[in-house]
């Protein structure tokens, strides 16, 4: 599904080396976590994977497709196509309500059965509020309704749990998981949070730019069985 | 504390603004004085033309002055609100720790600094353009020498910027007057939440409506959130308009020129003012423009919705400045010059060149915009966080 091989990126004119030669591959139906400390790139990968940045050297190939080589009107189209965003700052349009903000997903797919989304992550009643009105958790779930009304392939996750307590990130969790099982859609969680780790089917552990070993989960946890 | 004199130096378009206000004012004022100072040696034959220079010298200092004071004092809000909202978390701990709303709006007489600016030049720009002004407004046989008055550049340049100072401290007050909470949470503005009853009709109204597309919905909402932008755009292009097509004029009506200061003068405005607002449109929208470009959304579709909008309003302003300019030249050559034989009609030409102008102009701005656009990441918003 996703294989990236000798992925090179930098910032500041090369100065700041952040992604130094990243090789990996996560299949089709995967939940795989890019597992690593503050700074350690992991943030700078998934937007290489998912094709929000270029990598300077090396290929990323997406179902085939090298993304690596890709323009920016074929890298908006893959966008537009394939993946599905959920951030830790939720990054919703604060003036537009629940409904549209989970449009701004659906629309894409052409997909008018967005209401029943908002009605699966238990948002219906609110969904006329305003981002502003809802609390940590409801934002984050509006953050998923987003991303899953447009149906993607690949849903990229960066520290989805980060603002939300304990209670409240494991729910989130739960859910995005039951979700994923039911559509079948590949999924990449950015996360510093070694228990979230025992969550995933693949757990990608990266250090300064580097990916430092590959675990494969056999026995997967549920968000209720990790520790916090 | 928070506010500091690099805050006001973001005003570069209150600034030109004064400059141009104040600009216009410094030559017509001194006129007015000056001529003032003659009216013992005006003939019966002169007195017609006299008294029509003093009244056009009069009429332009007041409505351009006016006008010009006017919208000087609606950025300055509107950046004080963009600044507060902007602000609000810092501005929202000095308020925890207990300064008072006044010991914080106190602060903000800085925000003079940028109409001292725009007022000093404006008042040297007028000096320098005075006796060329003279040389435009003569009376045949009558000498009008350009004299000093020491307390002209001291009413133009320390008057405004006292005011202005003041008016910064006042509406800050004013802005500040919300409840901590809501200010260290960084709301922009206290939402009002809807009443679980007004909730429910919504939603049952929401499920047999047809709901608006995304992108629609969005267009929609930008317009409507900032209404104070959509006066800006339509005063630009008022601009634009009433002052390229008023300075074309005055050659037919032998003021040749007065038409290159009033055209700078007009397209100074117009320039400036349009990319203050579009500037805000762009800033107040990044996020949303990043999250929409990471979803796969156009640079081209984000920019069209961001500012389609704001199209219409932007030649209706040109209607208005052009039915503006006919109806000011119209009414002083009736009023002040209708003994002399002057002839002004509406100039087809002028306006075709200058809607050909302005849409050019507008085009190239909206370009400008959609590369800025193009050019943003979810990345860079990220890190601001």
């Amino acid at each position: 599904m996703i294989k990236a091989q000798n992925v090179y990126k930098s910032f500041n004119g090369g100065r700041i080396k952040v992604l130094n030669g990243v090789s990996l591959e996560i299949a089709r139906g995967d939940f795989a976590v890019i597992l690593g400390a503050s700074g350690s790139g992991k943030s700078t990968l998934m937007s290489v994977l998912s094709g929000l940045e270029r990598a300077d050297s090396g290929t990323v190939c997406f179902d085939g497709m090298e993304i690596s080589g890709f323009n920016d009107k074929q890298l908006t189209e893959f966008r537009r196509k394939y993946t599905g965003f959920i951030f830790q700052q939720y990054y919703l349009l604060s003036h537009l309500s629940v409904e549209n903000n989970v449009r701004l997903g659906a629309d894409l797919a052409g997909n008018k059965d967005f209401r029943e989304i908002i009605k699966a992550v238990g948002l219906e009643e609110k969904c006329k509020r305003k981002p502003s009105e809802l609390s940590g958790g409801e934002q984050q779930r509006v953050c998923i309704a987003r991303a899953l009304a447009k149906k993607p392939q690949a849903l990229f996750l960066d520290e989805p749990t980060g603002a939300l307590d304990e209670q409240t990130g494991r729910d989130v969790l739960d859910y995005i998981v039951k979700l994923k099982r039911e559509q079948g859609f590949t999924m990449i969680m950015v996360t510093h949070n070694e228990n979230i780790a025992q969550m995933a089917d693949t757990v990608i552990r990266i250090n300064s730019g580097r990916i430092e070993e590959v675990i494969k989960n056999t026995s997967p946890k549920t968000a209720y069985e990790i520790g916090w | 504390m928070v506010v500091s004199i690099k805050d006001s130096v973001k005003l570069a378009g209150i600034s030109v603004i004064c400059f141009c206000a104040v600009f216009v004012c410094t030559f017509f004022i001194n006129y007015c004085v000056d001529a003032a100072a003659v009216a013992d040696s005006v003939t019966q034959e002169m007195s017609a033309l006299y008294q029509g220079q003093l009244a056009t010298a009069k009429f332009s200092c007041a409505l351009s002055g006016g006008c010009l004071s006017l919208i000087a004092f609606v950025m300055l809000v509107f950046y004080i609100k963009l600044y507060i909202d902007g602000h609000g978390r810092q501005l929202g701990i000095l308020k925890a720790m207990g300064y008072k709303n006044g010991e914080i709006a106190l602060k903000f007489w800085v925000f003079g600094f940028g109409v001292l600016i725009g007022s000093a030049l404006g008042c040297g720009a007028g000096y320098a353009a005075m006796p060329m002004i003279y040389s435009q407004m003569t009376v045949e046989g009558l000498t009008i020498p350009v004299k000093f008055h020491f307390w002209l550049p001291i009413a133009m340049i320390a008057l405004p910027t006292l005011v202005f100072s003041a008016l910064s401290c006042g509406y800050a007050r004013f802005a500040l007057g919300r409840d901590v909470g809501s200010m260290l949470k960084g709301e922009i503005k206290k939402s009002k939440a809807l009443s679980d009853k007004k909730l429910s009709e919504q939603n049952k109204a929401s499920k047999t409506e047809k709901p608006r597309a995304f992108l629609l919905d969005m267009g929609i909402k930008t317009l409507s959130s900032k209404k104070m932008l959509v006066f800006f755009i339509a005063f630009a292009s008022f601009c634009f308009s009433a002052m390229v097509q008023m300075g074309g004029s005055m050659y037919d009506l032998n003021a040749a020129a007065m038409g290159p200061i009033i055209l700078a003068i007009g397209l100074v405005l117009a320039v400036t003012v349009m990319m203050i607002a579009m500037t805000a449109v762009f800033n107040s929208n990044t996020k949303n423009l990043a999250i929409m470009k990471a979803f796969g959304y156009s640079a081209r579709e984000c920019a069209v919705t961001i500012f389609t909008g704001y199209i219409p309003f932007a030649f209706i302003g040109f209607g208005v400045g052009t039915a503006y300019q006919y109806a000011i030249l119209r009414v002083m050559i009736d009023l002040f010059f209708k003994e002399y034989s002057l002839i002004f009609d509406f100039d087809v030409a002028i306006f075709f060149i200058t809607l050909a102008a302005f849409t050019v102009f507008y085009a190239a701005v909206m370009l400008f915009y959609f590369l800025k656009i193009k050019q943003i990441s979810i990345k860079a918003v990220m890190a601001e966080n």
